[in-house]
């Protein structure tokens, strides 16, 4: 399995449901064997793009190439890629062997073979002890589980799953995560996972795929999407972060300043090219995160001002405190993040205090 | 819901059995003197006896129309069964005209029995068809179709639209997701909605007397016997048709009730 090989690409794939437009000249590569997960809130094309994929909607416009070869007409029941449905589709008349087995039975593989892998994949996804279950009888972990082994037994280039743990309590489904990574991780298949959860996004995906209003924002690992955010949309969606409006400065080698109602903000640009050659004076935002704000000490010499904390909120491992900074402390709100310590925060609502960020730690998006 | 004070509980009660009484006791009258000798028009109550239905069972006219009637009812179930689910089909999968279509449906079944019955005559008439069974087939398939129909669309209604996305999805033609993922979640509706036709029909009587020949199925039969006076086997005849009947109910609400609901219980 080579993770550099493009499996499937989208070119400039449009769809409109009449005249509503909810896809806008989409292009994507998903490479043989990642996790990529494609992450938007509920209106952002996502689901459209899973669809389009899997063959459940026509294009209206555009190409989708399998190893090369253009396969937007093909039929749904011909394209050799499975969907974990988020409603799970289970046949409620069928068992759970029946249901895991319907893939292979409708291609006419010989019933031994059939009893052989229902076993198998049962094994792997650990329900080989519900085989003759009705989807009725199932708790709604071992529904998706159910799922999950009806779509792999036919051994697809790709998995799609749409939002598949949506239903599941927060326990559940944190274990579900761990699960799904790890069967991907045994049987290398590449999956397309589609979520409006961003933690679920940066937990589980080798890519995510970041969309908003039919178009993609940004695509990219999770540390480079959390770190090096290439707009605001995805800068303010994904994970908490702050962000200070102001005009571009000068560039100083990896660096550039930006003028803040903080005042001079400086933030590293490293691997952005387009930050560098953007013109002085454009609107930019300086974005850093909660856990990159600090109480000033001796050794902070840039990203330095004061704020008063407005609200100090404990989270069990970490404390947030709600800061409003700026010229007379009431225009811009920020977040810090710090541990929390058994003994209380030294921080009090009320307090005015010195704050800053390391040049390192703070980032620039374009508005 | 709150409970309510005790005394209005005790009224409530109360009023319920005595409707039920007022409702349902004249049901019981027929089958309780079936098991009884009547005398110059009056029940005998002093000795139960089987008489009643050793004469039904001898009564040949009887027992012939009761065969004309299940003949008629099997008929009308095949045959309204498969096209009611056809069109159920057809309205459901969105194509052009469906709503004219549902309304034709419907006609039928809510227009008063005697002007569907002369419609249906004047037809059979003006083409020529010659008053037979099949033309008391024809006209109960007319009046039931919109039962099954309403039945299964209902059904097909409710079932997810990913049941057959997914069928597709696992690689599935479009014939074996007919016959293995639509067709199996259709059937209890469909075996529901051929309990009710099939009751319809062997209740149908104004539409039978209208277009049927020289057969009659029970209901006729036992209206021409009550104008000729009053037979100890109608109370008989009636006694048996109840039972069926509630027979029929319940096997209907057994099929009508999703199967998810059914074996979540269990």
């Amino acid at each position: 399995m080579n993770q550099n090989t493009d499996l499937l690409t989208l070119r400039s794939v449009s769809k409109s449901y009449g005249t509503v437009p909810v896809l806008h000249d989409i292009d994507l590569s998903i490479k043989d064997g990642e996790f990529l997960t494609v992450l938007g809130p509920s209106g952002s094309g996502k689901t459209t793009v899973l669809r389009l994929i899997g063959g459940l909607e026509p294009l209206t416009s555009g190409e989708i190439r399998l190893d090369g070869q253009d396969i937007s007409r093909m039929p749904i029941n011909r394209r050799p890629f499975n969907t974990v449905f988020q409603d799970y589709a289970l046949f409620p008349h069928l068992t759970v062997s029946g249901n895991v087995g319907y893939g292979l039975s409708v291609r006419h593989v010989p019933r031994k073979e059939i009893a052989r892998r229902v076993a198998e994949a049962l094994e792997l996804v650990q329900l080989g002890r519900f085989t003759d279950r009705f989807p009725a009888q199932l708790s709604g972990g071992q529904r998706q589980r159910v799922a999950l082994a009806r779509a792999l037994i036919c051994q697809p280039r790709l998995i799609l799953l749409d939002e598949p743990l949506a239903a599941l309590d927060l326990e559940l489904r944190r274990q579900m995560q761990e699960f799904l990574k790890s069967i991907q991780r045994e049987i290398k298949t590449t999956f397309l996972f589609v979520t409006h959860d961003q933690e679920e996004a940066i937990g589980m995906a080798d890519r995510i795929c970041v969309m908003q209003a039919g178009h993609i924002r940004q695509l990219g690992t999770p540390h480079e999407l959390y770190y090096k955010p290439n707009c605001e949309f995805v800068a303010r969606f994904f994970g908490e972060n702050n962000l200070v409006a102001g005009k571009l400065g000068s560039v100083q080698g990896e660096l550039r300043s930006i003028e803040t109602a903080l005042g001079r903000l400086v933030c590293s640009i490293s691997d952005q090219p387009h930050l560098k050659t953007a013109a002085d004076g454009a609107s930019a935002f300086a974005a850093f995160r909660p856990e990159a704000l600090h109480l000033a000490d001796a050794k902070d010499t840039d990203n330095r001002f004061s704020g008063t904390i407005a609200d100090m909120a404990f989270a069990g491992s970490s404390t947030v405190a709600t800061i409003t900074a700026g010229a007379d402390h009431t225009g811009q709100r920020l977040r810090l993040r710090m541990p929390s310590r058994v003994d209380g925060s030294t921080l009090k609502s009320g307090a005015t205090i010195s704050l800053a960020f390391a040049p390192h730690e703070g980032h620039l998006v374009l508005a | 819901m709150t409970a309510l004070p005790r005394l209005s509980t005790v009224l409530l009660a109360a009023i319920t059995t005595l409707v039920a009484v007022l409702l349902y006791s004249p049901l019981a009258v027929p089958i309780v003197s079936s098991f009884f000798t009547i005398a110059h028009g009056n029940v005998d109550w002093s000795s139960p006896t089987l008489a009643t239905y050793v004469a039904l069972a001898e009564n040949h006219d009887i027992l012939a129309a009761l065969r004309t009637t299940l003949i008629v009812g099997v008929c009308t179930v095949v045959l309204s069964v498969v096209s009611g689910t056809l069109l159920a089909l057809y309205y459901h999968s969105r194509r052009s005209g469906r709503s004219l279509l549902q309304f034709i449906i419907f006609l039928p079944f809510l227009m008063p029995p005697i002007i569907s019955g002369l419609a249906l005559l004047i037809f059979f008439r003006e083409i020529g068809l010659e008053r037979s069974l099949l033309t008391v087939v024809i006209g109960h398939t007319v009046f039931v179709l919109a039962i099954v129909y309403r039945t299964v669309l209902m059904r097909l209604q409710s079932m997810s639209r990913t049941l057959v996305e997914a069928s597709y999805d696992l690689g599935a033609t479009s014939w074996q997701t007919f016959w293995r993922i639509v067709l199996p979640n259709l059937s209890s509706a469909m075996v529901g909605g051929a309990i009710l036709a099939f009751a319809l029909s062997f209740d149908e009587t104004m539409i039978t007397i209208l277009v049927t020949g020289t057969q009659s199925t029970l209901p006729v039969r036992l209206w021409a016997m009550m104008r000729l006076g009053f037979s100890p086997d109608i109370n008989a005849l009636v006694a048996l048709i109840l039972m069926f009947t509630v027979l029929l109910c319940v096997l209907a609400a057994r099929f009508l009730i999703p199967r998810q609901v059914a074996t979540e219980r269990t």
